[in-house]
Order: C-alpha cells, then sequence, then structure tokens
C-alpha cells in the first residue's frame, strides 16, 4: 500500500503514462506502429541515448550539467575503431576509450569542483576542446564497416529472445546505475549536494570529492559508450555524436530529472529517452513531415519542467501544528 | 537539572576579534545537563559569534571551553557535531528533495552490508519523532515542511547523534504562538533525557517561561549569570544595558518646521499595521524595535520598494503614489538602504560613478552622460563627507565601510533630498567615522532636512533621535520624546517585556 503511494507519487510515472499514450495513440492510427519491428526499432535507436542519460544523470542530480559527452562519444567510437583496425585487441581497444572518457570527465570534474568553475562553461569548453582533438586525430579520415572489431558488430546485429543487445546492455547500466544511486551512501550525497550544496558542506559531505567523481564517471561512461554507438551504426566520422549531448540532456529533463538538481532517476531518464525516440518513430508514423520531430521535442521538455514545477508547488505543505 | 553534578560545557575568557572589532571579549557560559538555558544580550553584544564558537563556524583566539571534562576541539561544523554539540538555526537548512528520514541520517546513512537502509532509516527517524512528541512523517520529502517542522527535524537529528548541547539561536523569531507550545515542550522533553539546551531569544517572557537559568552578554563579554528564580525583567534589562548613553551621538538641536512627510494607518500584511507618525524639518525620527519587527519593511514601504496594502503617505501635504522608488525619488525622498554592499553601491564601479548616479539625469546631454560633471560631483560631496580616497576614479570597493558609507550618503545628498531615509547607518563602521557621519546626519538637519533612521544600535537611536518609534512584531507600541526615552523604557516596549499604553 505504501509503496503503491510512493509509486503513483514517482516522477516518473507521468513519463510512462505519455508512453504508453503515444504509442496506443499512434498505433490507433495506425496499425501497422503495433509491430514487433517498431518496438524493435525503438530498441535499438535508443540504446545510445539511453546509456548517456543515465551517465547525465549523475551530474544532473548536483545541479551541474556535462556538455561534453556527445564530443566524448563521437571521439571514442573513432578511436575504438581506429586503433581496432591497427590490430590492437577489443580489450585494450575498450580500455583506451573507457581512459579517454575518463580523462575528459576527470578534467571537467577538477575545473568545476576544486576551481570552482561553472559546469555549464567548463563541459562547454571541453565539448569544443575534445571535437578539435577528435578532428586533428582523424584528420578526415571515416570509420567503414571492415574497421569496426567483430564482437561490436555481432552485438549492433544481433538479438536475445527478440530484444536488441544494444538495448539490454543499456538496461543492464540503468539497472546497476539505479541500484548504486539509491542505495550507496556516496550516491546518496550527490542528490544532497544539488538539493542543497551549502548545507551539504555543513554536514561533513565531502562535496569537492564527490562532484569530481561524479564528473569522472560521467566521462568515463560515455567513453565506454563510443563502442555501442559504434555498434549500432557500424562507422564513426568527425561527426560522429555532434549535437547529441542536447538529445540527452533532453531526455532526462523528460524523464523528470531536473537541472535544478537533488531529484530525478536514471530509470526516469532512461524512460524519457525511449519517449523521444518513440515519437520520432510515431510522426514517421503516423505521416507527420520530420521536421516537426524537434518541435515536439520542445514542446516536451517545455511540458516536463511544467509539470514539474506543478508536482513541486503542489507538494503538501505542513502548517501549525505538522499534519502529516 | 543538578549542580552538584559536574558541567556539561564550560566556556572560560573565551576571546575573539574580525579585524579590529573585538566580539568576544572575557565570555563565560556553564552549562549543565538536563537545563535550559537563556542566552541574552543586544543586538552586537556577542551572542551570535558565542554560538558560533561552539558550532565549529568560528575558532576562538583565546580563552578556554571544556566540554565533558575534556577540550573542546574546534575546526569544523562536522567535529563539534562530532563531539555532541548541535546547533538549531533560527532557519534551517534542509535538503528540500531528501526525505525527512534521509535529511536526519545525511551524510551518515544507516547501512546494512555497504547498502544503505532505508527501512531502518525510516524507522530510527519515525521513532525519533515520537521521541519528540511529534507528527510527521518520515518518509515525505523535506520540500513545504514549515519552519518549525524543519526545526523540528534538526531537533531528530541532533538526538540521533546523541547530542549532549543543543543550541537554538531565536528559534521562535519565525514560529506562530501554537508552534512556540510545540518547541517549548521538544525543549523540555529534551531537558528530561538530561540534555543541556541553549535557548537564545529576543522575548523575556519566553525566556521565564521556559528555562531555569539565564546568561546575559553585553559588549562581547558575559555579565552575569543567574538562576531565572532569583532575577525580574527589569534586572535582566538593567544587565543588558549597562551603559550611559555616551555622547559619541551629538544631535545638534535643530529648529522644527513644517511636516514633511506623513504616515497615516499604514499597513502590510503580515509585516506591520496601524502605523501612524509625522516626520518635520528639522527632526530626526528615530525607528527602534529588535531585527524582524518590522522597521526596515516600513520605511520599504514609504519609499516604495515595496507596496503597502493599506494607509497612506503624504509628502508636504500632498498623497505619494504606492510602490514607486522613482516617484519617491522624484518627490524629494532618499534611502540608504540596510545592507551597502547589495543594494546601496555598485561595488566594483567608481566614487565618482556611484556618486553621480542619482543625478545623471542632471547631469547628461542629450543621453550621455558627461564625465567630468560626474567627477566635479563626486569630488564636491567628498569633500563635504571628509571622504579619505587617492582618487574618485578609485573603485568603491576599495574602500572602508565607513568610507563607502559616506559614498552612499553623499550619493543622496547629491540629489538635494527633503527627507532621507537611513537603514542602519552606521553598522560595521568604525567608531572614529560612525561619528563623523552623526555630525554630517547632525549639520543636514539643521539645514532643514527631514530624516527617518532605522537603527538596531540603541545609543544610537537615543543619542540621534527627536522622537523614537518602538516597534514590537509589526505594531508601534509607543512614540516617546528625546527627554522620556531610556534605554530600559525602549528594549521593555520592544521585548514586551510591559504593555504599552
Amino acid at each position: 500500500m505504501k509503496k503503491l503511494s510512493k509509486l503513483i507519487r514517482s516522477r516518473e510515472l507521468p513519463v510512462f503514462f505519455a508512453l504508453a499514450l503515444v504509442y496506443f495513440g499512434t498505433g490507433f492510427a495506425n496499425p501497422q506502429f503495433f509491430t514487433v519491428t517498431v518496438v524493435n526499432d525503438i530498441f535499438l535507436g535508443v540504446a545510445i541515448v539511453a546509456v548517456l542519460a543515465v551517465a547525465q544523470t549523475f551530474v544532473l542530480v548536483m545541479r551541474h550539467i556535462d556538455l561534453s559527452v556527445g564530443s566524448v562519444i563521437g571521439f571514442t567510437a573513432f578511436m575504438i575503431g581506429d586503433l581496432s583496425s591497427q590490430g590492437y585487441p577489443l580489450i585494450v581497444v575498450l580500455s583506451a576509450a573507457l581512459l579517454i572518457g575518463a580523462a575528459v570527465g576527470a578534467v571537467n570534474g577538477y575545473l568545476v569542483a576544486y576551481l570552482r568553475l561553472p559546469s555549464l562553461v567548463v563541459t562547454l569548453a571541453t565539448m569544443y576542446v575534445v571535437r578539435g582533438i577528435f578532428n586533428e586525430v582523424a584528420k578526415g579520415q571515416t570509420i567503414v564497416e571492415s574497421d569496426v572489431p567483430e564482437e561490436l558488430n555481432w552485438l549492433g546485429l544481433n538479438r536475445f529472445f527478440g530484444v536488441p543487445y544494444l538495448f539490454i546492455i543499456g538496461i543492464i547500466l540503468m539497472l546497476v546505475a539505479g541500484f548504486v544511486m539509491y542505495r550507496v551512501r556516496a550516491a546518496r550525497d550527490l542528490y544532497a549536494i544539488g538539493s542543497n550544496a551549502a548545507a551539504a558542506e555543513l554536514v561533513g559531505i565531502p562535496v569537492n570529492r564527490r562532484v569530481f567523481f561524479a564528473f569522472l564517471a560521467t566521462g568515463a561512461i560515455s567513453g565506454l559508450a563510443g563502442a555501442v554507438m559504434l555498434a549500432r551504426f557500424n562507422s564513426a566520422s568527425t561527426n560522429s555524436g555532434l549535437g547529441l549531448e542536447l538529445v540527452v540532456i533532453a531526455a532526462c529533463v523528460v524523464g523528470g530529472v531536473t537541472i535544478a538538481g537533488g531529484a530525478g532517476t536514471v530509470y526516469g531518464a532512461v524512460i524519457g529517452a525511449i519517449l523521444l525516440q518513440e515519437i520520432l518513430l510515431a510522426i514517421g508514423a503516423l505521416g507527420i513531415p520530420q521536421f516537426w520531430q524537434l518541435a515536439v521535442n520542445g514542446i516536451l521538455i517545455i511540458a516536463a519542467i511544467g509539470l514539474d514545477r506543478y508536482l513541486s508547488t503542489r507538494v503538501k505543505s505542513t502548517s501549525i501544528m505538522g499534519n502529516k | 537539572m543538578s549542580f552538584s553534578q559536574q558541567p556539561i560545557l564550560e566556556m572560560r575568557k573565551a576571546a575573539k576579534a574580525f579585524g579590529g572589532v573585538q566580539a568576544l571579549a572575557g565570555a563565560d557560559l556553564t552549562l549543565y545537563p538536563g537545563e535550559i538555558h537563556a542566552l541574552l544580550g543586544e543586538n552586537g553584544a556577542g551572542k551570535s559569534t558565542l554560538l558560533k564558537a561552539l558550532a565549529g563556524v568560528h575558532k576562538i583566539d583565546s580563552g578556554s571551553i571544556v566540554l565533558n571534562g575534556k577540550n573542546f576541539e574546534q575546526g569544523s561544523t562536522r567535529l563539534a557535531r562530532d563531539q555532541g554539540i548541535a546547533v538549531i538555526y533560527q532557519e534551517p537548512s534542509l535538503f528540500p528533495d531528501l526525505t525527512l528520514a534521509e535529511n536526519v541520517f545525511v551524510g551518515r546513512q544507516l547501512s546494512k552490508a555497504g547498502f544503505v537502509d532505508w527501512k531502518a532509516m525510516e524507522e530510527e527517524a519515525q521513532k525519533l519523532f515520537a521521541q519528540l512528541g511529534v507528527q510527521l512523517s518520515a518518509g515525505r520529502r523535506a520540500r513545504g515542511l514549515s519552519i518549525a517542522d524543519q526545526q523540528i527535524v534538526e531537533i531528530a537529528k541532533a538526538l540521533s547523534i546523541n547530542a549532549q548541547v543543543i543550541i537554538m539561536d531565536e528559534p521562535t523569531a519565525a514560529l506562530s504562538s501554537k508552534e512556540v507550545e510545540r518547541l517549548f515542550s521538544v525543549a523540555r522533553n529534551l531537558k528530561e533525557q538530561n540534555c543541556s539546551v541553549v535557548f537564545v531569544s529576543h522575548r523575556l517572557d519566553e525566556v521565564f517561561a521556559l528555562c531555569q537559568r539565564v546568561t546575559v552578554m553585553r559588549d562581547g563579554a558575559t555579565v552575569g549569570t543567574d538562576l531565572i528564580s532569583n532575577i525580574d525583567e527589569n534586572k535582566i534589562i538593567k544587565m543588558m544595558v549597562g551603559r550611559e548613553v555616551s555622547e559619541l551621538f551629538p544631535k545638534q538641536p535643530a529648529e522644527l518646521g513644517d511636516v514633511v512627510l506623513k504616515v497615516e494607518n499604514l499597513g502590510q500584511a503580515g509585516q506591520f499595521t496601524g502605523i501612524n507618525f509625522e516626520v518635520r524639518k528639522g527632526e530626526i525620527v528615530g525607528l527602534a524595535g529588535l531585527v524582524g519587527s518590522g522597521r526596515s519593511e516600513i520605511v520599504r514601504a514609504i519609499f516604495g520598494i515595496d507596496k503597502y496594502d493599506t494607509g497612506s503617505v503624504f509628502l508636504n501635504g500632498k498623497s505619494l503614489a504606492r510602490g514607486s522608488a522613482s516617484k519617491a525619488m522624484d518627490a524629494g525622498i532618499a534611502f540608504v538602504p540596510e545592507d551597502r554592499r547589495q543594494q546601496g553601491l555598485l561595488m566594483p564601479y567608481s566614487i565618482s560613478t556611484n556618486t553621480a548616479i542619482t543625478v545623471l539625469k542632471k547631469l547628461s546631454r542629450a543621453f550621455l552622460i558627461r564625465a567630468k560633471k560626474e567627477k566635479e560631483v563626486a569630488i564636491t560631496w567628498g569633500q563635504t563627507l571628509q571622504l579619505k580616497y587617492t582618487s574618485v576614479e578609485d573603485a568603491v570597493e576599495k574602500l572602508s565601510g565607513g568610507n563607502q558609507q559616506k559614498v552612499v550618503l553623499g550619493k543622496w545628498f547629491a540629489t538635494n533630498p527633503e527627507l532621507l531615509i537611513v537603514d542602519e547607518p552606521t553598522r560595521g563602521i568604525d567608531v572614529g567615522t560612525k561619528s563623523e557621519v552623526h555630525k554630517l546626519l547632525s549639520q543636514k538637519v539643521q539645514q532643514g532636512l527631514a530624516v527617518i533612521m532605522v537603527s538596531s544600535e540603541l545609543p544610537e537611536v537615543l543619542g540621534m533621535s527627536d522622537r523614537i518609534i518602538v516597534m514590537r512584531e509589526g505594531r508601534q507600541t509607543a512614540i516617546l520624546n528625546r527627554e522620556d526615552a531610556t534605554p530600559e523604557k525602549v528594549i521593555a516596549l520592544a521585548t514586551g517585556a510591559v504593555s504599552a499604553k
């Protein structure tokens, strides 16, 4: 009973309803939407954004932001292909991707946590810097199918009981991160920091260290996500991941992770990502011109923020004798 | 409380200076387990500094603090808490997005096998709320909690760390009377559990209702400690004031002229109500009262920064528009705000820019500001005000607090106001500059300026004002003439120790 009321009040539920509404609404108008292919298209298409949205949640709940993830994922997707084509074994290649991501995350984290620079500006800068290095390293080359490690190729094409492996990877990451964010003390601190940074400092939370490591984790996961991107597209160029960071943040916000910090879960972020992907396909199925997709995304973001504001003002306030 | 026991806390001869200001100079405090101890003193007597020393925010320069027979280790709030001292601030800062249970245990969440144990945490928090006799659900989020309930959560937090000393810094200032009652029963509850509670309040009736002993501070030092049963309100007030009104504030007699400002039945919901007074040419009217009694809100409403809800304001017999600072300025009112750094000055800009900003219209031609004129204005006023500076091009943030205040005064004097409103004209200013500021005000008043002065410093109000309006909880309790105003009377009226006629 208590669990049920908790579920009803959760921030994720309205997004979930929106998801169902779009699905059945579109399917009603165009029964072809009710096919397994569509579901699979959604799952496959959402994998990359889902992974990045999970990682982005770490920094968003602290009331920070990481705009560098699009550059990082594009760069590591390229590097995985590039190194692999030079004959390095997969484990080395993936480690390199992880390290690149972690290094960018460490720079972001250091500048934000210890030098107290605003994360919006810091990660905007590293977004450009990483993209610049990427261009220099790539020198206009592109990664083609023959460069992609076989294992990644296989992952991108195959399914486990009909569910694309890439989507399963995203779901596993979400479940692990979801557990950590709920049950590990250090991760709880991220919510405290985002909710009231000054008070967090006063109760003895090592704020700087937490901020640093959260950026590090976001960077590392985004780096590793390059493998997912390469597996999905079988190619990479200097345009890979361009603008992706904004799609990721949109997914998080739509899923109830507030920019104001302190609230939201990785589950919400993933549901938000699925919703955006679903809408993309629904627009096609309904015969609406594709360019409406972006406008719909924008409206969704505003709706999400509006709902959030509504929920937070509707929250019960206590008075004189403190009723529950 | 039993005084045969060892005291839980003993502070001896604590001293602390900030820059040139001696905030603590020989403060003593002894606390026993199971007592509620009142800490009293005027604004600036050193209470806050003392509390912050115990909370681990400030380190004392000299003196000793012994807690539970051991030397109290100073350094951080965390350290103070680990040693068993908890502070409940007037407005607690909880984490609005976290549940009450997590708020109680934040930073040290209960865990099982390395993972946060939510169930245990909620049960434990719920038990603490029950122990305090309060109905709060540990599972709800802190957003939307009333201030009274937020304080309860902080007290539960203090209990959960087994705090032996719980300091409440003016906890009742923002509470309704029902909430105050509940807080009292919680405090008595803590006392039963052998905690030592320090209670800071300006309301003497509360002190007598709740506390067993009282310590009075003045000028950074402890004046005395006594059982509440040995003492009465008059004695406490004497101890708090304890000094002659010094000659530092030489208001020169000035000839009173026509009524400049007339305030009729002014009221603002939740802030103040039924405010009536007049200010004449050549007169200084002081607004005295505790912080939060509505003093600043009244002058802000008169100047039009905030809107008032009832009543009216007349300047020279003409009704003044409500809620428009620019109209108030045009009509000849000048306003020197309480917080000069935030509201009074553009800190990174030069003295001349800051001084001339109020008269830009007069100085500009075809929308262009004439820098030379700006400088002239600044230099004229700089001389009049005996401003100490190297160049009028210097940024005001480089000036001392006293000189900054002179720039603020200068910029308003430049408009040739008929009525000047000053809120805390000498806060944080050294004694020498202080008397210069007072002399300046005095001179201007002799030339026919009318002044409303808000001040928390009793000697300043008493020394400078022709008449004093005493405020208490949003109402004017009395208007005293200069000759009738004594420190004891003003404090008694401001704290409600006697009821106004």
